[in-house]
């Protein structure tokens, strides 16, 4: 297994930085970001280093549930309006709680091997605004397939581990510029170990985060070990960005608690969809793998 | 129509740019490079053609062996092929060398219409459009801010400080465009995928007929001998909100004609 991105994914992932910075669905959908499961054959190795820059970015729309959850799955549904970016999809996630199901034109719900359409919607409170979130009842039954609502479901975790490296790096990548030049004891305080050393961490957890990301997208592809590798990227993944957020907070001093600065936009993005990701009953799921009994 | 695009790579602007301190050229070993931003607008506006009137655009650059993922770049905004000239005899080449190279490989290709940048944004000198015109013996429209073909007429909104001229000249041309020309558009997914399978050749300066004595340090018309960095920029007058601060501001604002 090699993990080093190819030129290719390199390249594709290159090609979405501008329109994400732009925020523009339109672009996105131009450049063909929705259809690259389902008319370029690509998988999920070459979308998760775009996804990573989807959460860098902490972009306002399902760009992740349309591009790597809906699109190939309605697709199998007979439905091309996905991938072709004309119908913007939102994954609810636990409880029904759906980041951007306020804008979607469809939300799904995947649970039980059963992919479901939602229903009635009712605006939702969650610590980031800008996830437009609704609390979402599931209506009509779209499939029943264990095997494709599985499938869809693995990468909904996964693109929410993907993005969650993103925002970590973010976060991380705002703060070493901070913490460069903010002059404290006529000294960067990024020279002092007591900053330094906090942020040196949140780079290792995001750099153990990303193989395992990366490791989870091939395991989905292959059909090979895909649930530990799914559970275990998103763990790590929501560890990381945890990380990052609090480090990132510390070292900027004051200024990480305002809203006029944008830090607290990729943290509270971070905290929202590391909750959704339920990294928690993840780590049970690997525990009970290993063999370790339920209730200690 | 066969539309040739002239396309440089260059050290990022928005990044740190540096002369080498050995012989004086631009750094392009330590610094990121990307496509010349005006050059994207040449290739946006010579696949606009295509879409409208058909034909084929190529891409021409010369520059060492790593602007092939320049070129590659290129390539996955759409255009069909691409020509490399590559020769370590380069290195060092002033702009009428470069006219030089360039208007042979032109010439090769056979071109009805070549589109470029107006200007590259390491070397700002803006005369490369004229010169490989003048050396192809083909009109120049340059600083294009729109253009417009009918068969084999070319009609450019030539931008200037006050306005714009229209001028107009017949197939073969050369016409360079600013960026106020169009929007460039984003490489597509699928453009990334092809453009690796997009014929790229490579040409070394014997392949044009060209000695290696006529272009780089040897054969240039201008060499920078020197160079140094920018002075740091000098810290302002302070003037403390005193009692006097009112008065010193205005002795300040009379010395420099201010009031």
């Amino acid at each position: 297994m090699r993990f080093a991105l190819t030129e290719d994914q390199v390249a594709l992932r290159d090609a979405v930085t501008a329109p994400l910075a732009a925020g523009d669905w339109d672009a996105l959908a131009g450049i063909g970001v929705f259809a690259a499961m389902t008319d370029l054959g690509l998988d999920e190795t070459d979308l998760v280093p775009v996804l990573e820059e989807v959460g860098h970015a902490a972009v306002a729309a399902p760009v992740t549930a349309t591009a790597f959850v809906a699109a190939p799955l309605l697709l199998a549904l007979g439905d091309d309006r996905a991938a072709a970016g004309t119908l913007r999809v939102a994954v609810a996630g636990p409880g029904g709680l759906t980041p951007f199901g306020g804008h979607a034109d469809l939300v799904l719900h995947l649970d039980g091997g059963t992919a479901r359409a939602g229903g009635a919607r009712v605006k939702a409170s969650t610590v980031d605004i800008s996830l437009d979130a609704v609390a979402s009842t599931a209506g009509e039954v779209l499939t029943d397939d264990p095997a494709l609502v599985g499938a869809a479901a693995a990468r909904a975790a996964l693109g929410h581990a993907a993005e969650l490296v993103g925002l970590g790096r973010r976060m991380l990548e705002l703060t070493v510029g901070y913490v460069k030049q903010r002059h404290q004891f006529g000294a960067p305080v990024g020279s002092f170990q007591a900053v330094k050393h906090q942020l040196a961490d949140a780079y290792l957890g995001l750099e153990f985060a990303r193989p395992a990301v990366l490791a989870a997208a091939w395991a989905l592809r292959e059909g090979a070990g895909a649930r530990e590798a799914v559970d275990g990227a998103v763990v790590l993944a929501a560890d990381a960005a945890h990380a990052a957020s609090r480090a990132a907070i510390q070292c900027h001093g004051a200024i990480g608690y305002t809203v006029e600065y944008e830090l607290h936009r990729y943290a509270k993005r971070a905290w929202a969809l590391a909750a959704l990701a339920t990294p928690g009953d993840r780590l049970d799921a690997l525990a009970t793998t290993i063999g370790l009994p339920k209730e200690l | 129509m066969k539309i040739v695009v002239l396309v440089k790579q260059v050290p990022d602007s928005g990044a740190d740019r540096n002369l080498r301190s050995d012989d004086n050229t631009v750094d392009r070993a330590s610094a990121s490079n990307v496509i010349n931003e005006m050059d994207e607008y040449a290739i946006e506006e010579a696949l606009r053609l295509q879409e409208a009137h058909g034909g084929e655009v190529v891409i021409l650059t010369v520059g060492p062996d790593r602007a092939t993922e320049s070129i590659r770049k290129a390539l996955s905004m759409g255009p069909d092929s691409a020509v490399h000239v590559v020769d370590d005899a380069l290195h060092g080449s002033c702009a009428v060398a470069t006219s030089k190279v360039l208007a042979a490989a032109i010439a090769q290709q056979g071109a009805d219409l070549v589109i470029c940048g107006a200007e590259s944004t390491d070397g700002r000198v803006q005369v490369l459009p004229h010169m490989i015109a003048e050396r192809l013996g083909i009109a120049a429209l340059t600083g294009a801010r729109k253009l417009t073909v009918d068969g084999t007429s070319l009609t450019i909104e030539r931008q200037t400080d006050e306005g714009y001229e229209v001028v107009t000249a017949s197939t073969p041309a050369l016409v360079s465009v600013w960026d106020t020309i169009n929007d460039p558009r984003y490489p597509s997914f699928k453009g990334i995928m092809a453009a690796k399978k997009k014929p790229l050749q490579t040409l070394s300066l014997g392949d044009l007929g060209i000695a290696a004595g006529e272009v780089g340090f040897d054969g240039a018309t201008s060499t920078v001998v020197e160079h140094s960095k920018r002075p740091p920029r000098q810290a302002g007058n302070k003037i403390d909100a005193g009692d006097d601060g009112g008065s010193k501001l205005v002795e300040y604002l009379a010395s420099e004609k201010f009031v």
